[in-house]
């Protein structure tokens, strides 16, 4: 074989091994663009879900009466859906002898006094009190087919779009019907739970920290802490609601309340602070302890005053992780009693309680076309709380990172 | 200074040093109940779950045969219709697991190599925040995207595929293990020390053959582990499961087919309203100790994998 030709078959087997290398790289390179499509795709979807194209029918007054008039005859409620039934041609007995129907006519009309400035002054008027849904069409398919949208609806009806997320559906509470559902009450269980969650966890955490990293000797006992700290940080979440349950519902008989909530909570984020504390600790140098004992100062005055002081970034950056953990968890806390509806918002740490989560997962599980607008509504908060304290723990790391 | 006087300034300060010695004495028991919450919290778990358990297998309706070996799976259904046999329940987790296992495995591999390998600093920079907050997404708010997006997507494409499949699920739940799988074998690929890989480039390997031949083989323990890890997360994780891939125990592996996983049963359980000591609340406790039977074991195996067969280098 010739020179000449020997080097051609290297370079195109060198070209060949290039060609391998590029196509390795684009191999790899594939999973990191599918994750950030991942990501993309759940954000847009969540947020395109929060509006919707409805045909509506708007709220309407049907009966008004002059006030002598309204007053004798509105002595009793039967006579107001008799009265709205019959003038809108329907027979009033289907809904006054059925208890469900009953219900969703109180909740769908209200019967007002209303102050008029022209004719009779003082009026009974019954009014529809919210918008009715005849249909919803998700934003995209809206904008497509809006025409036909335009055509499908009635007379009296009208095309909108409707933001599911607005200033409104952070106070209203959680309700049988889409259009009145919200988060209040979801709200100020989350910073009830969170708050205790942080009450208990901080302390027990950062203090079995200290103790692994500055006191404990090197035995079996420690070794012991540790291994049972790595086991529980894999243990899955639904597992701990079972112990919650068990221990804190039933044994303890705290019930399904907020203390039982945040407890659970706290012995799941546990493991992460305590771990994330720890190398926090760890990266405090000796020679800061070894100065310390030098000016004559105890263990705790040095771990307190030298060692806490210089860890603090740290140990906020890993509790702010965890805590973003524990605002989102849903199963434990379906497990030690989060109900979907609760009447009242939480006073206190032995009130019963609902949390944003289980709010969303009990608005998926209704698998309705507009819960699922309220349930992204919900979801596009709660992932707004987190990217805010992801950022919080981000821009800590980055600001205070500091090397010895 | 008098003798006296030195004398008296010298008790003061042993005083002074016993009392110092007795506070910091205090601190440190202290600090040790709070490090001992861990050992409690696990001792309470496997007290809650195996008296619970061992009221369920005592109950005269409930064998060990049934359960290890029946393939139908009704605790909550009423009192002449029950069977407890855990295999569809067991079977269910599989089928989501795999799926999970099949996305989440490769991609996260494939990443950590792009990104502790391949990338330049500033994209990893940029790229590992956002895996983290992929992380951190609630599994409520996977659930939803796997159930209204994921499931209406597939279903165009899979004919037969029910609303609620592991499929969706195991998709979505693929990508919320894969930055488990990643950041693991990110740091066990990190861990390979700059000389070897000098050694192999010197003996002209190419770039990509150190990473395939060298860097990922050196690092294999770790990229195991993460991989066990994954899959115990897999199999413990409960929200997914219960919104996207159903609540009805079917022993099949049709992954078209409604299931439900032995984390979805837990939540069925717990949200219908067992009374306390009925046989279906029992039900919840023995599958809880089945899930945190099979987590311990593959958590610990993983930490086994990593400790014994870690390269060391000198």
């Amino acid at each position: 074989m010739s020179l000449a030709h020997r080097n051609d078959a290297d370079r195109r087997r060198q070209e060949a091994k290039r060609a391998r290398g590029r196509t390795f790289v684009a191999i790899t390179f594939v999973p990191v663009v599918l994750a950030l499509a991942l990501v993309a795709t759940l954000f847009a979807d969540v947020i395109t879900d929060t509006v919707s194209w409805q045909i509506v029918e708007p709220a309407y007054t049907t009966e008004s009466w002059s006030f002598t008039e309204g007053f004798a005859f509105f002595s009793t409620w039967e006579n107001v859906v008799e009265k709205e039934l019959v003038a809108r041609g329907e027979d009033p007995a289907v809904v006054l002898d059925d208890p469900e129907e009953r219900r969703k006519f109180r909740l769908r009309n209200r019967v007002e006094l209303l102050w008029q400035l022209d004719g009779a002054p003082l009026r009974y008027v019954v009014t529809s009190s919210r918008d009715d849904t005849v249909a919803d069409y998700g934003f995209f398919e809206g904008l497509r087919q809006l025409d036909a949208i335009r055509a499908e609806a009635g007379e009296g009806q009208e095309v909108r779009l409707n933001p599911w997320l607005d200033a409104a559906f952070l106070t209203k509470n959680a309700s049988r019907t889409p259009v009145m559902a919200g988060l209040g009450n979801a709200l100020i269980g989350t910073l009830w739970v969170i708050g205790l969650v942080i009450v208990f966890s901080l302390p027990i955490g950062v203090g079995a920290a200290i103790y692994l990293e500055e006191y404990a000797p090197d035995n079996a006992v420690t070794r012991f802490i540790e291994l049972n700290i790595r086991n529980l940080a894999g243990v899955p979440s639904v597992v701990y609601g079972i112990l919650g349950l068990y221990a804190f519902v039933r044994v303890f008989e705290f019930g399904p309340t907020v203390l039982s909530a945040a407890l659970t909570l706290s012995l799941l984020i546990l493991p992460v602070v305590i771990i994330a504390a720890r190398e926090a600790i760890k990266a405090v140098p000796p020679s800061l302890r070894q100065a310390s004992y030098g000016l004559g100062a105890t263990k705790w005055q040095t771990v307190s005053q030298v060692v806490l002081p210089n860890a603090i970034t740290g140990i906020t950056t890993g509790m702010i992780l965890a805590v973003a953990r524990a605002i989102g968890e849903t199963a434990p806390l379906l497990l030690v009693g989060a109900a979907a509806f609760i009447p009242r918002a939480p006073e206190g740490p032995l009130s019963t309680y609902t949390v944003v989560p289980i709010q969303i997962y009990s608005w998926v599980a209704e698998n309705d076309v507009e819960f699922a607008h309220v349930a992204s509504a919900g979801i596009l908060v709660l992932l707004a709380v987190l990217l805010v304290l992801y950022g919080a723990a981000f821009y800590l790391r980055r600001r205070f990172e500091r090397s010895w | 200074m008098s003798q006296a006087s030195k004398r008296a300034a010298e008790a003061i300060g042993i005083q002074r040093s016993v009392r110092r010695n007795l506070g910091d004495q205090a601190i440190r028991v202290v600090l040790f109940l709070a490090a001992s919450v861990s050992v409690v919290t696990t001792f309470a778990v496997i007290y809650a779950l195996s008296s619970e358990t061992i009221a369920f297998f005592a109950d005269p309706a409930v064998t060990f045969r049934e359960f290890f070996t029946g393939t139908r799976w009704t605790p909550l259904f009423p009192e002449n219709q029950q069977a407890f046999g855990i295999a569809p329940l067991v079977v269910g987790t599989l089928n989501v697991t795999f799926v999970a296992l099949l996305v989440g495995l490769p991609l996260g591999l494939g990443s950590a190599i792009y990104l502790s390998e391949f990338a330049t600093a500033r994209v990893r920079r940029t790229i590992m925040p956002i895996l983290e907050v992929l992380a951190g997404i609630p599994t409520v708010v996977l659930g939803y995207f796997a159930l209204f997006f994921v499931t209406s997507l597939l279903r165009e494409v899979i004919p037969g595929l029910n609303l609620f499949n592991p499929t969706s699920a195991g998709l979505v739940m693929g990508f919320m293990i894969l930055p488990t799988v990643s950041s693991i074998s990110i740091d066990s690929m990190q861990a390979v020390p700059r000389a070897i890989r000098e050694g192999a480039y010197a003996l002209g390997a190419s770039r990509y053959e150190v990473v395939l031949k060298v860097v990922v083989p050196a690092a294999l323990s770790g990229i195991v582990a993460s991989f066990i890890l994954a899959m115990s997360r897999a199999i413990g994780e409960t929200m997914i499961v219960a919104l996207a891939a159903g609540q009805k125990p079917t022993f099949t592996f049709d992954l078209r087919e409604t299931i439900a996983t032995m984390t979805s049963f837990i939540v069925q359980a717990a949200t219908g309203d067992q009374p306390m000591g009925s046989i279906g609340s029992r039900a919840l406790y023995a599958v809880g100790a089945t899930l945190f039977v099979i987590t311990l074991a593959l958590n610990l195996a993983s930490g086994q994998i990593v400790r014994r067969f870690a390269e060391r280098y000198e």
